[in-house]
């Protein structure tokens, strides 16, 4: 039941929580650096972060 | 009204999905032991989820600032909807078994069927069980989704229409028998719910970390599509690395 509980949250692979958490720091610090284009421009920078997870998440099944 | 419509369409397809995995589950218990047991183990089941729904909504989810907030619903969309994706992608691409709950349904049955039933007038335990986990794994995701997308700026209204729609159309399902699951394109809607919670995710994390999306709202449109391209573009390249 843990190990299922774990699975639904976490998913199959660790490729994905580690993702997003790096997708994470990296938006936490810029936020917190605060350069210009952050407010406008991100997003994509959450989003490239989304697709770079979902990319190592099918490669290293 | 685009966040609106997205949040509904994504509500109700994560729900009916989930919801029909768990109904699955009910009708192999209710053929295999009986309807007693089944539902009294999927209503056990449900007793928790509502306890869960009202300590994450109206207590957890209330009591953190807007900001804040937005991260957290974002990360957990974005562990989600990144988790259906690769499923999903993997799925399409001929990566993993298509996703069926007829399957699901048949192999709960034959669980159970190798399950010694109890004594005659004793309560059947393993029925009850069976059922009620399998409602309450389900059903978890269902309650933790619908928290999340209802703490977006459009509230819980959109979220709680999709899952009452997905809850109409999935207990029709059961009415109608378990004919209805063998025709459903389960992998194709669990692979768009990936691509809505995604998009939602990015969207509300974004969002949380002071960012201002361009068209706002609107922005949910674009990131869905761009979710759709790469992620097709993933399907086309293992589908082709795929072996003979």
């Amino acid at each position: 039941m843990i190990a299922q509980l774990r699975k639904l949250v976490l998913g199959e692979t660790w490729t994905l929580p580690l993702g997003v958490a790096v997708t994470l720091v990296a938006g936490l610090a810029l936020d917190a650096a605060g350069p210009g284009w952050w407010h406008r421009a991100g997003g994509f920078v959450m989003l490239a972060g989304a697709v770079a997870t979902l990319a190592v998440s099918l490669r290293r099944r | 009204m685009t966040a609106f419509l997205l949040t509904l369409a994504g509500a109700a397809l994560a729900c009916g999905l989930e919801l029909l995995e768990a109904l699955a589950i009910v009708l192999a218990v209710a053929s295999e032991r009986g309807w007693r047991d089944a539902l009294l183990g999927a209503a056990g089941a449900i007793v928790l989820l509502a306890l869960a729904g009202v300590v994450v909504g109206p207590i957890v989810l209330a009591s953190i600032p807007l900001e804040p907030l937005q991260v957290v619903i974002g990360v957990a969309l974005l562990l989600f909807g990144l988790e259906w994706l690769r499923k999903g992608v993997l799925r399409l691409a001929g990566r993993r078994a298509p996703s069926s709950s007829l399957a699901e349904y048949l192999v709960e049955r034959e669980a159970l069927h190798a399950l010694a039933p109890p004594p005659p007038g004793r309560p059947d335990w393993a029925a009850r069980v069976v059922a009620g986990k399998g409602v309450l794994l389900e059903g978890l995701e269902v309650v933790l989704i619908v928290a999340a997308l209802g703490a977006g700026d459009e509230g819980l209204a959109p979220a709680l229409v999709g899952a009452g729609i997905a809850v109409a159309a999935v207990v029709a399902i059961g009415l109608i028998a378990h004919r209805p699951l063998a025709r459903l394109p389960e992998s194709h809607l669990k692979y768009a719910v990936g691509v809505v919670l995604s998009a939602f995710g990015v969207f509300f994390l974004a969002e949380g970390l002071g960012v201002e999306w361009p068209g706002g709202d609107a922005a949910l449109l674009y990131l869905a599509a761009a979710l759709v391209a790469v992620s097709q573009l993933q399907v086309i390249t293992l589908a082709r690395e795929a072996p003979a």
